[in-house]
């Protein structure tokens, strides 16, 4: 008797989950360079020199890093099909807006799919899905790592939802979208914020001015600037959560279900003779 | 070449076994054909040779699958793809590159053939299957025959010793299925693989077979010999064969040119015989199409097309696929409307009438009838459909049990067969009775004992004052249920005119039946048998 | 070795001729050169476009830069820091409270705030100009046939997902027409609600499929050795830690520190070399991209453009900047200049496209 070796879809060994977890955290800080940047001693006290460029080029690398141990912690074929077919759902959702107006109804596949199919499954889609849609779009510009970044810890977050029943489940899968998407809109105006104040308005983040300072100081730049998209953004998914997330649920599972993610496989040769 | 030693396949969860105690060996360089009713195993037991059953599927295997000397128990499906190259039921699903040439490079980028070898490869490939022309276009951009052999060559690049399809020619019209048989037949006679195709639509594909298994009705029933001696008893078989079965010649014919023959008796007997009389009398028009022209951006897709339909008549559309049979139908059923309205059901156009009225009018059976289930049982789809027409509780129930009985309402419409879903979706439209019924490409994936009931159920409906129209290039369908005939080419109808006249004074459209007793003209073995008075052999006892 | 007809430029030598290009974008807000950036790019694209779907990219960027200036410009207006200057107009001053941390709505706004604002704008506008460029030269299906193996998977999901796409969206197409079929509405949220799900059943459906067919023809071959396995992952961990300690070095330098931009870049070439050192497998290339003469001289191009803006900030800054105090023309240094010039070039020596027939995006399109 054989026992197969059962196809996992996605999966970390300990190594890996090492290696995310530390680019994830280098990643926090650099969302949070605003806060972090101590001031620069010369002449020009306003500048942050070459710290936004820097760090643009550094969240690629850090994507880069985390994509690579998901790969090497083995990605099957159905896995990759999956994790293809729902990116590409997810692209044709975001396709008739581009993005405009925080009309982004991706969300709404996305956290389902990282409730039903696991948190490392709902980060790879994540990343994944931002990435899709851009070279759809033909869109690929230098927020996208950070969207690819900040998708993926959504997607993870929602793998992490503890697993409830009915309405409960979808009123709590509603609330986590609101609020993802609310945090998505922050870590993205996180990234924009040097680039649209610059840094000679009062709303410029000072370097070595400390965290609440700053964080004043953002705060009323998003809520003046970036609310208008990012509220009918959560709205908008959280909405579709409620109306359509039950049979969205449903079909998500009958899919790994009979993608038999893990079933297990046994082969019993009559003996000779 | 390919061994299975008592093979017994169970799924997960399931609690009978899909194949059981299966042995047979097909020897190298045959072709041989898999036969049997929708739900026998056939796709099991294909998936059972490059061991896509169990490695990939779950489930548990009894007994032993080995292909040119390797055992599924050892070997995965991709450790068995340079041996065995497999193309699925759904080659549009299987795609992974943009170009036509990338996708051929695929299999052999997988398992590291050197870069001189592929290129000479994907160029041997593309001279087999007479793709060379295309090499560089996407492959979203084929048509369906190109799609498939473009799928077909993507498993042959690897150079396996066997291949194995999954209903090869099924959504294909039959020019397309013909270059796509003519392949494979290359392939075997030419190059000396062995190939295991499964198929429904066997008349093209009886007279090229070595070997042929036969899936009986139970797991346990599995026969495997010549075509002649198993066609010479089974269930399943092609036109040619019933007929030959009927008029008792022997060795069974396989091809239309062995029937002839045998023919010339059989003619003769019948130039005497009473033809039987139409028992279909026309209604008053309920429907007219004038003149419509339709193009999309500069291609025309219709060009002044002009059809009167009548009550009580089932009228088949044929043409090539992209000939303009949807998009005729599309317009009937007001899905799309054309610059001058030009389409009148019953006094009204279909397309300025909101949904719910207008399937009261017209209903249309999509080519995929599973995308008109959307419930996750049946019994949700049939009280759906009640609420959607606003008829009284379980007239949609009412109506599926008359067309197919024994659907478990708390299936998942997904896993039903072909056939069932296929009735499911009739039910549905049909429950509103629509005086005017249209259907897309009805016969893909049936096999002939649901064709058979799909046949007995529309002219059920003709005779009861409905007016059906079957856009199909399924010729035998066309012969056993259809009064009148339209055909189109490029937009345009060529022919508008009764059945009998339209199918056996024309080349590509004439059934088996018609070809083997040409000049005579008669259409179906139920015919020839009813004028010879005699029983039809092999009369079914399960309708 | 001649370069056949069907062959366009190697991706990646877009990709990186955009990025220099872009590197030296970010190094100046002198306006002149920061428009000659945007001239040179819309030129080479003009030039080497072709048609394919993803070539309008660049007019979408360019639009998307001339509203990132339009709010740069705004903030500056409604709030200003205390530049001084002349005094173009004044805004009534709204107070806010002392916890608003220094943040003033109003005052009077100078000439010298609003260009400043302007070519912080316009800097980060001509970086968006050198990304559509790349987005509209660079072929997205040949820069996922470029990664090194250790993202292959990855590029494969990838793929598929963008293959897919058209798909989908005629999906999409036949589930609205079978909803008019069953009598049903097909707008609003209900209609939203039919409409999703069978589609995305039909797309899972086929993701089953599509996996079969993979594993049909071999994919998964490879075969890590838990000895490599641990090698690379110590490669990456070290990557890793070497672009954190990078980047604290940057910060805690207020971002001009030489050695926190070495330390992250050694940090990402061990990345890098993790990955392309990564699982070792049968696998090989149909048809690679090769990198040829042209591709070193385009990359040649785009470095000329950073060289010579990075060579200006160290002879001579101010060019660099635009002129505030006093206010005047920006400068026109003839280093940079060239570079910048130079960086025209893949206009000639690229390969052109041959226009690409019945593509894939047809129905996006």
């Amino acid at each position: 008797m054989t026992a197969g070796a059962r196809q996992r879809g996605v999966g970390l060994d300990r190594l890996g989950g090492l290696a995310i977890g530390l680019a994830s955290l280098i990643g926090a800080v650099a969302f949070l360079w605003p806060f972090f940047i101590h001031a620069h001693g010369s002449q020009n006290q306003a500048h942050a020199g070459d710290a936004p460029w820097i760090i643009a080029a550094l969240l690629p690398l850090l994507l880069v890093a985390v994509l690579g141990e998901f790969n090497s912690g083995g990605i099957d074929a159905k896995g990759v099909a999956m994790l293809g077919v729902l990116a590409s759902c997810g692209a044709a959702l975001r396709l008739p807006s581009g993005g405009a107006a925080g009309f982004e109804p991706v969300f709404f596949l996305l956290f389902p799919a990282g409730y039903v199919l696991g948190r490392h499954f709902g980060f790879l889609l994540g990343a994944l899905t931002l990435f899709a849609s851009a070279l759809v779009t033909g869109g690929v510009g230098p927020w996208l790592p950070f969207q690819m970044m900040a998708a993926a810890w959504m997607g993870y977050g929602a793998g992490c939802l503890p697993r409830l029943q009915g309405r409960l489940e979808l009123g709590m899968l509603a609330a986590y979208a609101a609020a993802a998407c609310l945090a998505y809109g922050l870590l993205l105006d996180l990234w924009f914020w040097p680039f649209g104040t610059g840094t000679s308005t009062t709303l410029s983040f000072q370097p070595g001015a400390g965290v609440a300072h700053n964080l004043v100081r953002f705060l009323l730049f998003h809520f003046s600037t970036a609310l208008g998209f990012d509220l009918p953004r959560a709205a908008l998914n959280a909405g579709l959560i409620l109306v359509a997330g039950r049979p969205v649920l449903a079909a998500l599972r009958r899919a790994s279900h009979r993608a038999a993610f893990g079933a297990p496989v046994e082969i019993a040769p009559h003996p000779p003779g | 070449m390919i061994t299975f030693d008592r093979v017994t396949v169970t799924y997960p969860d399931a609690t009978a076994p899909a194949l059981e105690n299966v042995s047979l060996i097909i020897e190298e360089g045959q072709l041989a054909l898999v036969i049997g009713a929708t739900g026998a195993g056939k796709s099991t037991l294909l998936r059972c040779v490059n061991g896509l059953v169990p490695h990939f599927s779950g489930g548990r295997l009894d007994g032993a699958v080995t292909i040119d000397g390797r055992s599924t128990e050892q070997y995965r499906p991709r450790d068995l793809a340079d041996v065995v190259g497999y193309v699925g039921q759904d080659p549009d699903a299987s795609f992974v590159a943009d170009t036509v040439e990338d996708e051929l490079a695929y299999a052999m980028e997988n398992l590291g053939v050197d870069p001189a070898t592929m290129r000479r490869r994907v160029e041997d490939v593309l001279d087999t299957l007479n793709l060379h022309a295309l090499r560089q276009r996407a492959i979203t951009s084929l048509s369906g025959g190109q799609r498939q052999r473009v799928a077909i060559g993507a498993a042959l690049t690897a150079a396996p010793r066997a291949l194995v399809l999954d209903e090869p020619t099924s959504s294909l019209d039959p020019v397309s299925a013909e270059e796509v048989l003519a392949s494979l037949a290359r392939l075997v006679h030419d190059q000396g693989a062995t190939i295991l195709v499964a198929e429904h639509r066997l008349e093209r594909i009886v007279h090229f077979a070595d070997v042929v298994v036969a899936l009986g009705a139970g797991p346990a029933e599995v026969r495997l010999g010549p075509p002649t001696e198993i066609f010479a008893t089974s269930e399943l078989a092609p036109p040619v064969v019933r007929l030959a079965r009927q008029a008792g010649w022997t060795p069974v014919p396989l091809s239309v040119r062995d029937a002839r023959r045998h023919a010339p008796g059989l003619r003769q007997r019948l130039a005497t015989a009473k033809r039987p009389a139409p028992t279909v009398t026309r209604g008053d028009r309920i429907a007219r199409v004038k003149s419509l022209s339709v193009s999309y951006g500069p291609i025309p897709a219709l060009a002044e097309v002009t059809i009167d339909l009548h009550a009580g008549e089932v009228v088949a559309v044929m043409g090539r696929n992209g000939a303009g049979k949807s998009t005729l139908l599309h317009h009937l059923v007001g899905l799309r409307r054309a610059r001058r309205s030009a389409v009148e059901v019953l006094g009204r156009e279909p397309a300025a009438l909101s949904a719910s009225e207008a399937i009261r009018l017209v209903g249309l059976v999509p080519q995929d009838p599973g995308s008109l289930l959307c419930a996750e049982t049946v019994e949700a789809e049939c009280r759906s459909g009640d609420h959607d027409s606003g008829l009284p509780a379980g007239t949609t129930r009412a109506m599926l049990e008359s067309l197919v009985a024994g659907i478990s309402p708390g299936s998942h419409p997904k896993d039903l067969s072909e056939g069932e879903r296929l009735a499911v979706a009739l039910a549905l439209v049909l429950a509103p009775e629509p005086p005017l019924l249209l259907l897309d490409e009805p016969t893909r994936g049936l096999d002939y004992r649901a064709k058979e009931r799909l046949a007995r159920h529309l002219r059920a409906l003709a005779g009861r004052g409905h007016c059906v129209v079957v856009a199909t290039h399924d010729v035998e369908l066309v012969t056993e249920v259809a009064d009148r005939v339209v055909v189109l080419a490029d937009g345009e109808m060529i022919t508008d005119g009764p059945a009998r006249s339209v199918v056996c004074h024309s080349a590509g459209l004439a059934s088996q039946v018609a070809r083997i007793l040409a000049p005579a003209e008669w259409l179906t073995v139920e015919e020839v048998a009813a004028a010879l008075g005699e029983p039809l052999v092999g009369e079914r006892s399960s309708r | 070795m001649l370069r056949t007809r069907l062959q366009p430029l190697h991706p990646i030598a877009w990709w990186c001729w955009a990025g220099a290009l872009a590197a030296a974008a970010s190094r100046t807000t002198n306006l002149l050169l920061l428009g000659l950036i945007v001239a040179v790019c819309a030129w080479v694209v003009a030039a080497r476009r072709g048609n394919s779907p993803w070539a309008r990219s660049f007019g979408a960027l360019l639009r998307l830069g001339v509203f990132v200036i339009v709010i740069r410009v705004v903030v500056q207006i409604l709030f200003g820091d205390r530049t001084a200057g002349t005094t173009l107009f004044s805004l009534p001053e709204i107070p806010l409270p002392s916890w608003a941390a220094g943040v003033t709505i109003g005052g009077p706004v100078t000439v010298q705030a609003l260009l400043g604002a302007a070519s912080q704008g316009l800097r980060l506008a001509a970086i968006l100009a050198c990304f559509g460029a790349a987005n509209s030269l660079a072929s997205s299906f040949r820069l996922l046939r470029c990664v090194p193996a250790g993202l292959y998977e990855v590029a494969v999901a990838v793929t598929v997902a963008i293959t897919f796409t058209p798909q989908v969206v005629l999906s999409i197409a036949r589930v609205r027409d079978a909803r008019r079929l069953r009598g049903r509405a097909t707008s609003g949220l209900r209609g939203w609600r039919g409409l999703a799900v069978p589609v995305l059943e039909s797309a899972l459906e086929r993701s089953v499929a599509l996996a079969a067919s993979m594993d049909a023809r071999g994919f998964g071959r490879r075969v890590t050795s838990s000895g490599r396995r641990r090698a690379t992952a110590v490669v990456t961990l070290g990557g890793l830690v070497g672009l954190g300690i990078g980047l604290f070095e940057v910060l805690d330098s207020g971002g001009s520190s030489g050695i926190g931009l070495a330390v992250v870049g050694l940090g990402g070439a061990l990345v890098v070399a993790g990955l392309v050192a990564g699982s070792h497998g049968p696998r090989s290339r149909y048809r690679p991209d090769r990198w040829r003469a042209a591709e070193w001289l385009v990359l040649a191009a785009g470095l000329a453009a950073a060289a010579g803006v990075v060579v200006t900030g160290h002879t001579d800054p101010n060019a660099l900047s635009q002129p505030l105090y006093p206010l005047g023309l920006p400068a026109l240094p003839p280093v940079a200049l060239a570079g910048i010039l130079l960086a025209a070039l893949p206009s000639v020596i690229a390969p052109a496209l041959v226009p690409m027939r019945a593509t894939l995006h047809g129905a996006l399109a």
